[in-house]
């Protein structure tokens, strides 16, 4: 836990027990304690106790909803041999892969290209902010009547653009069906990272540029050495948010193909909620649970150091 | 001369990007309102002007509206997000004055500060099924309660980053004084450091609010009748009848209408908010 704590940014340490009137030890740590104790007592309660539960439901195979008997570690030798775990698996890898890449490609170009004085600048920023809070599942079936492959506003578009008969099999082909639910994680997501970046580049200290303009640099050079390196650290945390949000996609795939078709957008979150609630494998269902936790920390802690990485030559 | 084409070249192209950025984002809304006042026979045609392509009509919204599991979903819904909002409002500002202000030895407030923020990387899919075991045996499954603990839960760690932020940069000196005056922590926490973080705390309700609003595997999950709430409604439209546009349109339109418009009234301390909690949490 210490270890990893190094990875955030410094915590500037309160200096207000050092600076103020003596206060006895005792009483100060009931006052510290009632404080922190209620998110402290919460989160253990509603996080720990599922999560042993949770291991300790992974022993065991299930019938009809209830436990049959113990089966060992049976359950987490079957996360090895399923086909379509798998292919859960690498629709979530090339969903997270691919959306990631985008919305920060996407958002921090935009924030780059929109950090000047411009018109109706604060207009576009609130506008931003809508995608962010639409409901996924209401954005997925909206999708369904956008992507509406004989007269949807989006194939009347590219009927228009390049003739009839082009129109894109969006919903029914595999391959566009995945491609359909990133299009809108990227239409919902993009906003966040762009709207991130720009409060991020504004905050960045002008008499740097200013010095290095009088200097006669170039505005790809001031981007290469001091944007980009400014920039790095923020980057690297949008990133985390992203990817650790981006493993758990549930909604748009669900909401919008159910998965299908075949089991081309089949996400892993997806594929847990079947084996676990529409046939009741709740033991299979958990090794499932923690093999995706193992997964996901893992990327975290490899990124963490990184970031660790980042701040100690900072600062 | 040349500086000065660039510019204007520039100017067009940013101008450029900005319009197809606000069509983009735009547009899915827009296409949502238009399909809740299509006629059912004009939703499966690409008409974008209405009154000039096709005749709108409100009929969808008023029997929409009229459905009983509609407004009780509305309703839970609310109680849903409201609820949990305060409750992981109440709990997070605590804790983010406790690490914002008090030095903790065991563990440190770093260490502290991350397993907060680490509770964003359990996946819910892997409490799913231990939450859905236990509130079967509580007696909690379809009930709007199991989901205002759960969504609390979740959100916990949005108060606790965003608004430890907050009040550390609030100026010490007051506090200190108002020490030195006899005052309790607690009065110091209510009279003066809670006062001034209203604007954060405000917008950090707001994103709690809204995504709890949003939430859709629990809800589906331990749900069955009537804790219904919006997200799940929308999901369940298919299964009774077909996907029908018209009602889509009104029923995305009823549950994206609430966080995005109370977004939007606070956006700018939003952006403040998630800018504090990502940059410098």
């Amino acid at each position: 836990m210490s270890q990893t704590s190094e990875g955030l940014p410094p915590v500037p340490e309160s200096p207000t027990e050092a600076a103020v009137a003596p206060v006895s030890a005792t009483r100060t740590d009931r006052t510290k304690s009632l404080f922190i104790l209620p998110a402290v007592v919460w989160i253990l309660l509603f996080t720990i106790f599922p999560l042993l539960y949770a291991l300790r439901t992974s022993f065991y195979s299930f019938r009809y909803g209830k436990i049959n008997q113990f089966v060992g570690l049976d359950n987490f030798a079957r996360l090895f041999t399923d086909q379509n775990l798998h292919s859960g698996l690498k629709v979530t890898l090339i969903f997270v892969t691919v959306t990631v890449t985008v919305e920060m490609l996407l958002g921090f170009g935009l924030a780059i290209l929109l950090n000047r004085e411009i018109r109706g600048r604060n207009v576009l920023r609130a506008i931003m902010i809508l995608p962010l809070f639409a409901t996924p599942v209401a954005v997925g079936y909206l999708g369904i009547t956008l992507y509406y492959e004989r007269n949807g506003p989006i194939n009347s578009l590219v009927r228009l653009l390049l003739g009839t008969g082009s129109e894109i099999p969006w919903l029914s082909d595999p391959t566009w069906a995945l491609i359909s639910v990133m299009i809108l994680d990227i239409w919902q997501w993009t906003p966040f990272v762009f709207l991130i970046c720009l409060a991020a580049l504004q905050g960045l200290p002008q008499d740097l540029f200013e010095a290095a303009r009088v200097d006669g640099g170039t505005g790809p050079q001031l981007f290469r050495y001091i944007t980009l390196p400014l920039m790095t650290p923020i980057l690297f945390l949008i990133l985390l948010l992203r990817l650790v949000e981006a493993f758990k996609v549930f909604d748009i795939p669900t909401s919008l193909t159910l998965g299908g078709p075949g089991r081309a957008t089949e996400v892993y979150s997806l594929f847990t909620y079947r084996t676990a609630l529409r046939f009741f494998d709740h033991g299979y269902a958990a090794a499932q649970g923690f093999l995706l936790l193992f997964i996901v920390m893992l990327i975290v802690s490899l990124l963490f150091g990184r970031i660790r990485g980042l701040y100690e030559y900072e600062g | 001369m040349q500086q000065k084409a660039i510019t204007l070249t520039g100017r067009i192209a940013v101008g450029g990007v900005i319009i197809v950025a606000l069509l983009w984002v735009l547009f899915p809304f827009y296409w949502a309102f238009l399909n809740s006042i299509k006629n059912p026979a004009d939703t499966f045609q690409p008409t974008w002007i209405p009154f000039l392509q096709f005749q709108p009509t409100l009929d969808h919204w008023l029997s929409e509206l009229a459905i009983p599991e509609i407004r009780r979903a509305l309703l839970n819904s609310t109680i849903i997000s409201v609820g949990a909002a305060t409750l992981a409002s109440i709990l997070g500002t605590l804790a983010a004055y406790a690490l914002a202000r008090f030095r903790f030895i065991k563990p440190t407030n770093g260490s502290l500060t991350t397993w907060f923020l680490s509770q964003r990387v359990l996946p819910p899919v892997v409490v799913v099924v231990p939450f859905f075991l236990l509130m079967r045996e509580l007696h909690l499954l379809d009930s709007v309660w199991s989901l205002v603990l759960l969504n609390a839960t979740f959100l916990l760690p949005f108060p606790i980053i965003i608004l430890s932020q907050m009040f550390r940069e609030l100026p010490i000196e007051l506090e200190e004084a108002a020490l030195v005056d006899g005052a309790t922590r607690l009065q110091i926490f209510t009279r003066i450091a809670l006062p001034l973080v209203v604007p954060g705390l405000v917008a950090t309700w707001i994103i709690c609010m809204a995504f709890s609003w949003n939430e859709f595997l629990f809800a589906l999950t331990l749900t069955s009748k009537s804790a219904i709430p919006m997200p799940v409604i929308i999901a369940g439209a298919e299964h009774t009848r077909g996907v029908q546009f018209w009602f889509v349109g009104v029923r995305v339109l009823l549950t994206m209408l609430p966080p995005t418009i109370l977004a939007l009234m606070a956006q700018r301390y939003i952006i403040q908010g998630l800018t504090l909690g990502a940059v410098k949490g």
